[in-house]
């Protein structure tokens, strides 16, 4: 049975909750298909590590970067950890880390790669390493069954284990579980020169709220009902969505000041929630749910009391 | 620099708004190929919004379903028959249209840029912003690219139904070097029943992958 490989992105010193998640999910298959779990991150070295003459060995040495992360990878139950040594400044662009990445897919020739579908580096290294390695590509998939683990989307593809065939799996939220000690091994890689000079990142900064990942739009009528507030706020925090709705929602102080959203704003979010009629244009909206309306073109559409409704929904999310 | 805009094999999910704003943007680099590929309502429409900004287009009739590498052959085969090497794509007008950003830029050996939000051409280097999480990211791009844009264009209810158009240039699988039948081998299985979920239980079981991961702790 191949490897089961789990991009990791660092928030800071530490796993981020995505890509830990996603390794939760590669726990699953791994030990129900047999395979062998490797975590692998890129870290950025200039010294040895990096440097020219080391391109592609590998070592046990200990990486003071990645002991944090080690720890927690082992608790997550990596049974590997695989360091990828550039001397690039790692940020998530294909462009930068896409040559150390490359190492590691060299070194391992996974069958089945997984990456937190929220981690900052998914969106450039997912897809690309699917055309990479010519492999079937699933966006937003969990784990599912108990002795014969699959990874399911919501479209209706999957991975067993009998597939013939590589697949890169964007992993939905899964509760990471602590399931491992602290010690596991860490193979350093050193793939030096890493970096696509065709692309330069000039500057970064927070990004405005119409380009945030999942949106909550409320219509103004609804934001004065204290329990579909109340409701519509927990469920913001549960997707780490934005609440955003009209300029009355806002004087009324059901909103931030800044969350107003109006028809002429472009929003492209991944999910977008409409409760109620907010009066916004929701076409770009890579999912769209609706709760007290009904539309076309929705995923899902609950057309009940909005109150309670959206209490029901919370609570169902919580419990999943 | 040599720019094509690749609008997909099928049209937009909900609005247009997104496929006018790819359009307008890929008209800031003056002479521009916009390509679309599958049924011929889809390439009347994108041909009909191209000439609407002065754009030409072509385009790849075909009746096949592939997945992310499947299409990224026909585009990278069109843009090496035309020569272009910034290739621009409309990733916000259907989702599944975003991994071929990366698929395109590997088939062609270019670099890729997803995500992004707003590009300024500047003689041979084009100012690209993207969006990478809660942050915005501003990078210079020279050379080959693939850049996948998610630039809405104005608000749109209603548009006239297009007429089948005799500007655009019609681009066969053969004539791009390309046997359906190898093409076949990237065909999507049918895919599950799209109607909207309806009961609170569905929906739930749908927000479920986008809920916020949040590690448990021992022996919670």
């Amino acid at each position: 049975m191949g490897a089961v490989l789990v991009h990791i992105d660092l928030d800071g010193e530490r796993p981020h909750p995505s890509s830990l998640a996603a390794l939760a999910a590669g726990r699953a298959v791994a030990s129900s298909w047999g395979a062998t779990l490797y975590a692998a991150l890129v870290v950025h070295d200039p010294t040895e590590h990096g440097s020219a003459h080391s391109t592609g060995q590998i070592s046990t040495k200990s990486i003071p970067q990645v002991e944090t992360a080690r720890a927690a990878l082992a608790r997550a139950g990596a049974d590997k950890v695989v360091a990828a040594i550039t001397d690039a400044p790692v940020v998530p662009l294909w462009a930068a880390i896409g040559s150390a990445w490359q190492g590691v897919l060299d070194h391992l020739r996974p069958r089945l790669v997984l990456f937190g579908a929220d981690a900052p580096s998914a969106a450039e290294l997912g897809p690309r390493t699917g055309a990479r390695i010519g492999a079937r590509l699933l966006s937003r998939a969990r784990a599912v069954g108990l002795d014969h683990v699959e990874l399911r989307d919501r479209d209706g593809g999957y991975v067993r284990a009998s597939d013939g065939g590589a697949a890169v799996v964007m992993i939905g939220a899964m509760r990471s579980t602590i399931i491992g000690d602290d010690d596991v091994d860490v193979v350093v890689l050193a793939v030096p020169g890493g970096k696509d000079a065709r692309i330069e990142l000039a500057s970064s900064a927070p990004a405005e709220l119409a380009h945030t990942r999942a949106v909550i739009a409320i219509d103004d009528e609804v934001a004065n009902d204290p329990q579909a507030m109340t409701a519509a706020t927990r469920l913001a925090g549960l997707l780490g969505a934005h609440l955003v709705g009209g300029a009355g929602a806002a004087r009324n102080g059901k909103i931030a000041p800044g969350a107003i959203i109006d028809r002429g704003t472009p929003l492209a979010p991944e999910l977008c929630i409409a409760i109620g009629s907010p009066s916004i244009d929701l076409a770009g909206a890579a999912s769209l749910i609706r709760i007290g309306s009904s539309g076309k073109g929705a995923d899902g559409a609950l057309t009940g009391p909005v109150g309670p409704t959206l209490v029901e929904l919370v609570r169902a999310l919580e419990d999943s | 620099m040599t720019v094509a805009l690749w609008l997909g094999s099928a049209a937009p999910a909900r609005s247009i708004r997104w496929l006018d704003g790819a359009i307008a943007t890929a008209a800031k680099f003056g002479a521009v190929t916009v390509v679309a590929a599958g049924d011929p309502t889809w390439l009347d429409l994108a041909a009909d919004r191209a000439s609407r900004l002065g754009l030409a287009s072509a385009g790849v009739p075909t009746d096949l379903q592939l997945d992310y590498l499947g299409w990224a052959q026909v585009m990278a085969a069109v843009a090496r028959q035309l020569g272009a090497t910034t290739i621009l794509v409309d990733e916000a007008s259907r989702p599944e249209r975003f991994p071929e950003v990366a698929a395109i830029a590997e088939l062609l050996d270019a670099a890729q840029l997803t995500h992004v939000v707003a590009v300024a051409p500047d003689g041979a280097i084009v100012h690209a912003s993207r969006i990478a999480g809660a942050e915005l990211q501003t990078c210079r791009v020279r050379g080959s690219a693939v850049l996948g844009l998610r630039i809405a264009g104005p608000p749109i209810d209603d548009y006239p139904t297009p007429t089948p158009s005799a500007s655009m240039r019609r681009l066969d699988l053969a004539a791009l070097g390309l046997d359906p039948v190898v093409l076949g081998h990237r065909a999507l299985p049918p895919r599950a029943n799209q109607q909207p979920q309806r009961t609170v239980e569905r929906v739930a079981e749908h927000l479920a992958v986008h809920v916020i991961p949040r590690p448990r702790t021992r022996g919670a």
